[in-house]
Protein backbone atom coordinates (compact mmCIF):
# COMPACT_ATOMS: atom_id res chain seq x y z
CA UNK A 1 0.00 0.00 0.00
CA UNK A 2 2.94 2.46 0.63
CA UNK A 3 4.63 1.77 -2.39
CA UNK A 4 1.50 2.64 -4.38
CA UNK A 5 1.51 6.02 -2.71
CA UNK A 6 4.81 6.66 -3.34
CA UNK A 7 4.40 6.15 -6.98
CA UNK A 8 2.67 7.06 -10.23
CA UNK A 9 2.34 5.69 -13.26
CA UNK A 10 2.61 7.72 -16.00
CA UNK A 11 2.69 7.69 -19.80
CA UNK A 12 4.02 10.02 -22.31
CA UNK A 13 2.56 9.99 -25.96
CA UNK A 14 5.15 11.29 -29.01
CA UNK A 15 2.56 11.52 -32.28
CA UNK A 16 4.02 12.18 -35.72
CA UNK A 17 2.04 12.53 -39.00
CA UNK A 18 3.40 12.20 -42.36
CA UNK A 19 1.54 11.72 -45.59
CA UNK A 20 1.29 8.46 -46.80
CA UNK A 21 3.06 7.36 -50.00
CA UNK A 22 1.00 5.23 -52.51
CA UNK A 23 2.48 2.65 -53.10
CA UNK A 24 4.03 2.62 -50.00
CA UNK A 25 7.22 2.30 -51.76
CA UNK A 26 9.29 4.24 -54.02
CA UNK A 27 11.19 3.48 -57.04
CA UNK A 28 12.35 -0.04 -56.01
CA UNK A 29 12.10 -3.18 -53.77
CA UNK A 30 14.84 -5.53 -53.51
CA UNK A 31 13.16 -9.28 -52.28
CA UNK A 32 15.08 -11.66 -50.62
CA UNK A 33 14.52 -15.48 -50.98
CA UNK A 34 12.80 -16.22 -47.99
CA UNK A 35 11.37 -12.87 -47.09
CA UNK A 36 8.18 -12.85 -45.37
CA UNK A 37 7.04 -10.78 -48.54
CA UNK A 38 7.37 -12.77 -51.86
CA UNK A 39 7.51 -11.68 -55.23
CA UNK A 40 3.90 -12.35 -56.45
CA UNK A 41 2.52 -10.42 -53.15
CA UNK A 42 4.78 -7.37 -54.21
CA UNK A 43 3.96 -7.68 -57.56
CA UNK A 44 -0.27 -7.45 -56.38
CA UNK A 45 0.22 -5.13 -53.96
CA UNK A 46 1.60 -2.74 -56.15
CA UNK A 47 -0.56 -3.41 -59.23
CA UNK A 48 -3.78 -3.08 -56.75
CA UNK A 49 -2.16 0.57 -55.52
CA UNK A 50 -0.23 1.59 -58.55
CA UNK A 51 -1.61 0.09 -61.74
CA UNK A 52 0.56 -0.89 -64.83
CA UNK A 53 3.28 1.52 -63.01
CA UNK A 54 5.67 -1.11 -61.93
CA UNK A 55 7.28 -4.62 -63.17
CA UNK A 56 8.30 -7.90 -61.78
CA UNK A 57 11.79 -8.59 -62.44
CA UNK A 58 12.79 -12.38 -61.03
CA UNK A 59 16.50 -12.90 -61.24
CA UNK A 60 18.60 -15.96 -60.44
CA UNK A 61 20.41 -15.60 -57.23
CA UNK A 62 21.78 -17.39 -54.35
CA UNK A 63 19.88 -14.33 -52.13
CA UNK A 64 17.96 -12.48 -54.04
CA UNK A 65 14.81 -13.56 -55.49
CA UNK A 66 13.00 -10.18 -57.60
CA UNK A 67 13.59 -6.62 -58.20
CA UNK A 68 10.04 -4.50 -57.89
CA UNK A 69 11.02 -1.66 -60.71
CA UNK A 70 9.02 1.38 -61.57
CA UNK A 71 8.11 1.32 -65.30
CA UNK A 72 9.37 4.90 -66.07
CA UNK A 73 13.19 3.89 -65.18
CA UNK A 74 13.16 1.15 -67.70
CA UNK A 75 12.10 3.39 -70.25
CA UNK A 76 14.96 6.03 -69.37
CA UNK A 77 17.88 3.52 -68.88
CA UNK A 78 18.22 -0.11 -70.04
CA UNK A 79 16.47 -2.91 -67.76
CA UNK A 80 19.93 -5.15 -68.04
CA UNK A 81 22.14 -1.74 -67.03
CA UNK A 82 19.81 -0.76 -64.27
CA UNK A 83 19.77 -4.45 -62.94
CA UNK A 84 23.67 -4.62 -62.88
CA UNK A 85 24.04 -1.86 -60.85
CA UNK A 86 21.23 -2.36 -58.52
CA UNK A 87 22.30 -6.20 -57.95
CA UNK A 88 26.33 -5.14 -57.72
CA UNK A 89 25.00 -3.01 -54.51
CA UNK A 90 22.05 -4.55 -53.00
CA UNK A 91 23.87 -7.88 -52.72
CA UNK A 92 26.39 -6.73 -50.31
CA UNK A 93 23.91 -5.60 -47.65
CA UNK A 94 20.84 -7.92 -48.30
CA UNK A 95 20.27 -11.01 -46.63
CA UNK A 96 17.83 -13.81 -47.97
CA UNK A 97 14.84 -13.19 -45.58
CA UNK A 98 14.60 -9.12 -46.30
CA UNK A 99 13.06 -6.65 -48.16
CA UNK A 100 15.31 -3.61 -49.52
CA UNK A 101 13.01 -0.32 -50.57
CA UNK A 102 15.36 1.91 -53.12
CA UNK A 103 14.98 5.45 -54.36
CA UNK A 104 16.55 5.49 -57.56
CA UNK A 105 16.94 8.55 -59.51
CA UNK A 106 18.10 9.25 -63.11
CA UNK A 107 19.43 12.36 -63.93
CA UNK A 108 20.18 13.15 -67.76
CA UNK A 109 23.23 15.60 -68.34
CA UNK A 110 23.33 16.79 -71.78
CA UNK A 111 25.88 19.23 -73.31
CA UNK A 112 26.13 19.98 -77.00
CA UNK A 113 27.40 22.00 -79.06
CA UNK A 114 26.24 24.18 -81.90
CA UNK A 115 27.16 26.15 -84.58
CA UNK A 116 26.65 30.26 -84.49
CA UNK A 117 25.54 32.27 -86.75
CA UNK B 1 -2.87 -49.55 -66.96
CA UNK B 2 -4.62 -45.99 -67.26
CA UNK B 3 -4.20 -43.16 -65.32
CA UNK B 4 -7.85 -43.19 -64.66
CA UNK B 5 -7.71 -46.32 -62.44
CA UNK B 6 -5.34 -45.33 -59.96
CA UNK B 7 -6.26 -41.16 -59.41
CA UNK B 8 -7.94 -39.66 -56.83
CA UNK B 9 -10.98 -37.18 -57.98
CA UNK B 10 -11.20 -35.67 -54.26
CA UNK B 11 -8.69 -32.50 -54.67
CA UNK B 12 -8.37 -30.25 -51.58
CA UNK B 13 -7.95 -26.26 -53.29
CA UNK B 14 -6.57 -23.05 -52.03
CA UNK B 15 -6.90 -19.81 -53.21
CA UNK B 16 -3.44 -18.11 -54.49
CA UNK B 17 -4.23 -14.99 -51.76
CA UNK B 18 -3.96 -17.23 -48.84
CA UNK B 19 -1.04 -17.47 -46.36
CA UNK B 20 1.45 -20.21 -46.40
CA UNK B 21 0.55 -20.73 -42.88
CA UNK B 22 -3.22 -21.04 -42.97
CA UNK B 23 -2.06 -23.82 -46.22
CA UNK B 24 -0.15 -25.50 -43.74
CA UNK B 25 -2.55 -25.37 -41.19
CA UNK B 26 -5.02 -26.81 -43.60
CA UNK B 27 -2.99 -29.51 -45.12
CA UNK B 28 -2.73 -30.70 -41.08
CA UNK B 29 -6.42 -30.85 -40.36
CA UNK B 30 -6.58 -33.08 -43.17
CA UNK B 31 -3.70 -34.64 -43.00
CA UNK B 32 -2.82 -34.26 -46.79
CA UNK B 33 0.73 -33.92 -48.53
CA UNK B 34 -0.91 -31.10 -51.34
CA UNK B 35 -3.42 -28.49 -52.25
CA UNK B 36 -4.02 -27.37 -55.45
CA UNK B 37 -4.39 -23.38 -56.19
CA UNK B 38 -7.20 -22.59 -57.91
CA UNK B 39 -8.30 -19.13 -58.77
CA UNK B 40 -11.71 -18.02 -60.22
CA UNK B 41 -12.00 -22.15 -61.50
CA UNK B 42 -8.21 -21.46 -63.06
CA UNK B 43 -5.84 -24.20 -61.41
CA UNK B 44 -2.56 -21.59 -60.79
CA UNK B 45 -0.56 -24.42 -59.85
CA UNK B 46 0.16 -26.56 -56.59
CA UNK B 47 1.29 -26.27 -53.20
CA UNK B 48 2.88 -29.34 -51.60
CA UNK B 49 4.33 -30.18 -48.05
CA UNK B 50 7.85 -29.54 -49.65
CA UNK B 51 6.51 -25.76 -51.02
CA UNK B 52 5.12 -25.18 -46.95
CA UNK B 53 8.57 -25.88 -45.81
CA UNK B 54 10.78 -24.11 -48.09
CA UNK B 55 8.72 -21.04 -47.64
CA UNK B 56 8.14 -18.28 -44.91
CA UNK B 57 4.51 -18.21 -43.89
CA UNK B 58 3.71 -14.93 -43.79
CA UNK B 59 4.43 -15.09 -47.83
CA UNK B 60 1.04 -15.41 -49.86
CA UNK B 61 0.51 -19.17 -51.60
CA UNK B 62 0.88 -17.30 -54.59
CA UNK B 63 4.74 -17.25 -54.02
CA UNK B 64 5.16 -20.77 -52.46
CA UNK B 65 3.44 -23.04 -54.74
CA UNK B 66 4.79 -24.72 -57.70
CA UNK B 67 3.32 -23.01 -60.74
CA UNK B 68 4.43 -25.00 -63.77
CA UNK B 69 2.23 -27.73 -63.21
CA UNK B 70 3.32 -31.27 -64.84
CA UNK B 71 -0.01 -32.90 -66.05
CA UNK B 72 -1.75 -36.33 -67.72
CA UNK B 73 -4.73 -37.20 -68.71
CA UNK B 74 -6.60 -39.92 -67.29
CA UNK B 75 -6.41 -42.00 -70.11
CA UNK B 76 -3.15 -41.99 -70.55
CA UNK B 77 -0.31 -44.91 -69.41
CA UNK B 78 1.09 -45.15 -65.66
CA UNK B 79 3.75 -45.91 -67.22
CA UNK B 80 4.03 -42.23 -68.62
CA UNK B 81 3.36 -40.86 -65.31
CA UNK B 82 6.27 -43.02 -63.77
CA UNK B 83 9.04 -41.53 -65.72
CA UNK B 84 7.40 -37.69 -65.25
CA UNK B 85 7.54 -37.98 -61.65
CA UNK B 86 11.56 -39.65 -62.13
CA UNK B 87 12.15 -36.64 -64.92
CA UNK B 88 10.76 -33.82 -62.65
CA UNK B 89 11.31 -35.11 -59.12
CA UNK B 90 8.07 -34.64 -57.98
CA UNK B 91 5.14 -36.86 -55.84
CA UNK B 92 2.20 -35.84 -57.83
CA UNK B 93 0.99 -34.94 -60.89
CA UNK B 94 -2.15 -33.14 -61.56
CA UNK B 95 -4.94 -35.07 -63.98
CA UNK B 96 -6.64 -32.72 -66.50
CA UNK B 97 -8.62 -33.63 -69.29
CA UNK B 98 -9.90 -30.36 -71.79
CA UNK B 99 -8.19 -27.90 -69.37
CA UNK B 100 -10.49 -29.34 -66.92
CA UNK B 101 -9.25 -30.74 -63.33
CA UNK B 102 -9.75 -34.42 -63.18
CA UNK B 103 -7.88 -34.92 -59.91
CA UNK B 104 -4.94 -36.08 -58.92
CA UNK B 105 -2.52 -39.26 -58.80
CA UNK B 106 0.76 -39.70 -56.37
CA UNK B 107 3.86 -41.09 -56.69
CA UNK B 108 3.05 -43.71 -53.69
CA UNK B 109 -0.12 -44.58 -55.78
CA UNK B 110 1.86 -45.39 -58.97
CA UNK B 111 4.50 -47.01 -57.40
CA UNK B 112 2.14 -49.28 -55.59
CA UNK B 113 0.54 -50.37 -58.54
CA UNK B 114 3.80 -50.63 -60.87
CA UNK B 115 4.91 -53.01 -58.21
CA UNK B 116 2.20 -55.22 -59.36
CA UNK B 117 4.04 -55.32 -62.53
CA UNK B 118 7.04 -56.47 -60.58
CA UNK B 119 8.36 -59.69 -61.78
CA UNK B 120 8.72 -61.61 -58.12
CA UNK B 121 11.53 -63.98 -59.01
CA UNK B 122 13.93 -61.07 -60.37
CA UNK B 123 12.60 -58.06 -58.89
CA UNK B 124 12.55 -56.32 -63.12
CA UNK B 125 9.53 -55.58 -64.68
CA UNK B 126 7.59 -57.46 -66.48
CA UNK B 127 6.49 -56.98 -70.30
CA UNK B 128 3.97 -54.77 -70.13
CA UNK B 129 7.00 -52.51 -68.81
CA UNK B 130 9.07 -52.86 -72.10
CA UNK B 131 5.94 -52.40 -74.30
CA UNK B 132 5.32 -49.05 -73.25
CA UNK B 133 8.91 -47.97 -73.44
CA UNK B 134 8.97 -49.57 -77.15
CA UNK B 135 5.99 -47.77 -78.21
CA UNK B 136 7.01 -44.36 -76.59
CA UNK B 137 9.95 -44.26 -78.32
CA UNK B 138 8.73 -45.10 -81.86
CA UNK B 139 6.19 -42.68 -81.34
CA UNK B 140 9.04 -40.09 -80.37
CA UNK B 141 10.70 -41.48 -83.59
CA UNK B 142 14.17 -41.85 -81.21
CA UNK B 143 16.02 -45.14 -82.53
CA UNK B 144 16.75 -47.68 -80.08
CA UNK B 145 18.45 -50.93 -79.90
CA UNK B 146 16.75 -53.84 -79.42
CA UNK B 147 18.31 -57.30 -77.48
CA UNK B 148 16.02 -60.30 -77.04
CA UNK B 149 18.44 -62.62 -74.27
CA UNK B 150 16.88 -66.37 -74.72
CA UNK B 151 18.71 -69.36 -72.39
CA UNK B 152 19.33 -72.39 -74.56
CA UNK B 153 17.82 -75.15 -73.81
CA UNK B 154 15.81 -73.92 -70.79
CA UNK B 155 13.20 -76.85 -70.58
CA UNK B 156 15.82 -79.44 -70.30
CA UNK B 157 18.00 -77.80 -67.69
CA UNK B 158 14.57 -77.97 -65.73
CA UNK B 159 13.91 -81.40 -66.41
CA UNK B 160 17.84 -82.34 -65.62
CA UNK B 161 18.34 -80.32 -62.73
CA UNK B 162 14.63 -79.44 -61.57
CA UNK B 163 13.17 -76.64 -61.43
CA UNK B 164 14.87 -74.64 -58.28
CA UNK B 165 18.18 -74.98 -60.10
CA UNK B 166 16.15 -73.22 -62.95
CA UNK B 167 15.28 -70.41 -60.85
CA UNK B 168 18.54 -69.75 -59.69
CA UNK B 169 19.80 -69.59 -63.85
CA UNK B 170 16.92 -67.50 -64.17
CA UNK B 171 17.92 -65.28 -61.13
CA UNK B 172 21.76 -65.45 -62.00
CA UNK B 173 20.87 -64.41 -65.67
CA UNK B 174 19.13 -61.44 -64.19
CA UNK B 175 21.59 -60.19 -62.21
CA UNK B 176 24.03 -60.31 -64.77
CA UNK B 177 21.81 -58.56 -67.22
CA UNK B 178 20.60 -55.58 -64.11
CA UNK B 179 24.39 -55.13 -63.40
CA UNK B 180 25.41 -54.43 -66.92
CA UNK B 181 22.76 -51.63 -68.18
CA UNK B 182 22.72 -48.34 -66.80
CA UNK B 183 19.62 -46.67 -64.86
CA UNK B 184 19.85 -43.68 -67.48
CA UNK B 185 19.50 -45.00 -70.97
CA UNK B 186 18.63 -48.71 -70.85
CA UNK B 187 15.63 -50.74 -70.00
CA UNK B 188 15.62 -54.24 -68.79
CA UNK B 189 12.42 -56.35 -68.08
CA UNK B 190 11.76 -60.25 -67.86
CA UNK B 191 9.84 -60.80 -71.03
CA UNK B 192 8.54 -64.39 -70.16
CA UNK B 193 9.69 -67.18 -68.51
CA UNK B 194 13.44 -67.49 -69.71
CA UNK B 195 13.33 -64.84 -72.18
CA UNK B 196 14.76 -60.96 -71.43
CA UNK B 197 14.74 -57.59 -73.44
CA UNK B 198 16.80 -55.22 -73.05
CA UNK B 199 15.92 -51.62 -74.59
CA UNK B 200 18.65 -49.45 -74.91
CA UNK B 201 19.26 -45.88 -76.00
CA UNK B 202 23.49 -46.21 -76.10
CA UNK B 203 25.80 -45.82 -78.53
CA UNK B 204 26.44 -48.66 -80.79
CA UNK B 205 30.48 -49.18 -78.72
CA UNK B 206 28.61 -49.87 -75.04
CA UNK B 207 25.87 -52.14 -77.11
CA UNK B 208 28.83 -54.07 -78.56
CA UNK B 209 30.27 -54.36 -75.18
CA UNK B 210 26.63 -55.92 -73.99
CA UNK B 211 26.89 -57.96 -76.33
CA UNK B 212 29.68 -59.36 -75.58
CA UNK B 213 28.87 -59.14 -71.31
CA UNK B 214 25.51 -61.14 -72.11
CA UNK B 215 26.86 -63.90 -74.05
CA UNK B 216 30.12 -64.63 -71.52
CA UNK B 217 30.68 -67.91 -70.77
CA UNK B 218 28.29 -69.19 -67.39
CA UNK B 219 28.53 -71.92 -65.71
CA UNK B 220 26.28 -72.79 -62.58
CA UNK B 221 26.49 -75.66 -60.20
CA UNK B 222 29.12 -77.11 -62.90
CA UNK B 223 26.20 -76.63 -65.52
CA UNK B 224 27.26 -74.66 -68.53
CA UNK B 225 24.61 -72.27 -69.42
CA UNK B 226 24.09 -70.89 -72.76
CA UNK B 227 22.31 -67.88 -74.36
CA UNK B 228 20.49 -67.15 -77.27
CA UNK B 229 20.19 -63.28 -78.29
CA UNK B 230 18.28 -61.74 -80.93
CA UNK B 231 19.69 -58.10 -81.61
CA UNK B 232 18.72 -55.24 -83.89
CA UNK B 233 19.52 -51.95 -83.70
CA UNK B 234 17.24 -49.39 -84.46
CA UNK B 235 19.30 -46.52 -86.16
CA UNK B 236 20.42 -49.12 -89.05
CA UNK B 237 17.11 -51.19 -89.37
CA UNK B 238 15.22 -49.73 -92.96
CA UNK B 239 11.94 -48.57 -91.90
CA UNK B 240 12.62 -48.80 -88.36
CA UNK B 241 9.54 -46.51 -87.80
CA UNK B 242 6.81 -47.88 -89.69
CA UNK B 243 7.23 -51.04 -87.17
CA UNK B 244 5.36 -51.53 -84.81
CA UNK B 245 6.92 -52.59 -81.23
CA UNK B 246 5.09 -56.05 -81.85
CA UNK B 247 6.54 -56.34 -84.95
CA UNK B 248 9.96 -55.84 -83.88
CA UNK B 249 9.91 -57.87 -81.04
CA UNK B 250 8.96 -60.92 -83.06
CA UNK B 251 11.89 -59.92 -85.47
CA UNK B 252 14.31 -59.77 -82.59
CA UNK B 253 12.54 -62.98 -80.79
CA UNK B 254 13.36 -64.78 -84.13
CA UNK B 255 16.94 -64.02 -84.48
CA UNK B 256 17.36 -65.45 -81.13
CA UNK B 257 15.41 -68.62 -81.88
CA UNK B 258 17.50 -68.93 -85.35
CA UNK B 259 21.03 -68.68 -83.33
CA UNK B 260 18.79 -71.60 -80.66
CA UNK B 261 18.85 -73.72 -84.35
CA UNK B 262 21.89 -73.55 -85.89
CA UNK B 263 24.19 -75.13 -82.62
CA UNK B 264 27.58 -74.63 -83.38
CA UNK B 265 30.12 -73.71 -80.75
CA UNK B 266 30.99 -70.38 -82.24
CA UNK B 267 32.12 -66.89 -80.56
CA UNK B 268 29.48 -63.94 -80.57
CA UNK B 269 32.08 -62.37 -82.75
CA UNK B 270 30.71 -64.99 -85.69
CA UNK B 271 27.46 -63.70 -84.90
CA UNK B 272 28.45 -60.16 -84.82
CA UNK B 273 30.41 -60.28 -87.96
CA UNK B 274 27.59 -61.60 -89.85
CA UNK B 275 25.37 -58.67 -88.87
CA UNK B 276 27.61 -56.01 -89.56
CA UNK B 277 27.62 -57.93 -93.17
CA UNK B 278 24.35 -57.64 -92.98
CA UNK B 279 23.47 -60.85 -93.80
CA UNK B 280 20.62 -61.03 -91.55
CA UNK B 281 17.93 -59.36 -92.87
CA UNK B 282 15.62 -58.94 -90.51
CA UNK B 283 13.06 -56.69 -92.39
CA UNK B 284 12.73 -59.11 -95.17
CA UNK B 285 9.12 -59.75 -96.04
CA UNK B 286 9.49 -63.09 -95.99
CA UNK B 287 7.47 -65.82 -93.83
CA UNK B 288 9.05 -66.98 -90.59
CA UNK B 289 9.64 -70.33 -91.76
CA UNK B 290 11.38 -68.71 -95.16
CA UNK B 291 13.10 -66.61 -93.06
CA UNK B 292 13.83 -69.65 -90.54
CA UNK B 293 15.39 -71.40 -93.41
CA UNK B 294 17.44 -68.63 -94.89
CA UNK B 295 18.71 -67.92 -91.82
CA UNK B 296 20.43 -71.40 -91.11
CA UNK B 297 21.40 -71.90 -94.82
CA UNK B 298 23.68 -68.25 -94.24
CA UNK B 299 24.88 -69.93 -91.17
CA UNK B 300 23.65 -67.73 -88.83
CA UNK B 301 25.89 -68.97 -85.48
CA UNK B 302 23.97 -69.91 -82.40
CA UNK B 303 25.38 -67.74 -79.09
CA UNK B 304 27.13 -70.89 -77.66
CA UNK B 305 28.68 -70.27 -74.13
Amino acid sequence: MSDRNRYSRKAALSLRISEFEVPPMQDLLIVGRKAPIGPEAVRRMAEALSPEQFSLIKIDHPRIEAVLMRNSLMQMLDKDVLMNIILEEAQNMISDSMVLRSELKIAISVEREVDLP
Amino acid sequence: MKISEIMTTSVHTISSWKSVSSAAEQMNERKIGSLLVVDHNEVMGILTSRDVRSAHPNRIVADAMTPSLITVTPDQDIWHAYHLLKAHQIERILVMEDSQMKGLVTREEIMRKLSESLDAHTGLYRAPYIRYIGEELLKQRKPFHLIFVDINDFGRINKEHGHPFGDDVIRALSTRLVNLVHEKDDFLCRYAGDEFVIISLADEERIDEYLKQITKPMVLDDVPISVAVGYLNGRKEPEFFSHSLKELLRKVSLMSSLNKQYKKERSWGDLYDLRRQEEIDISSKESEDEQQGEGVRKGIPNIYL
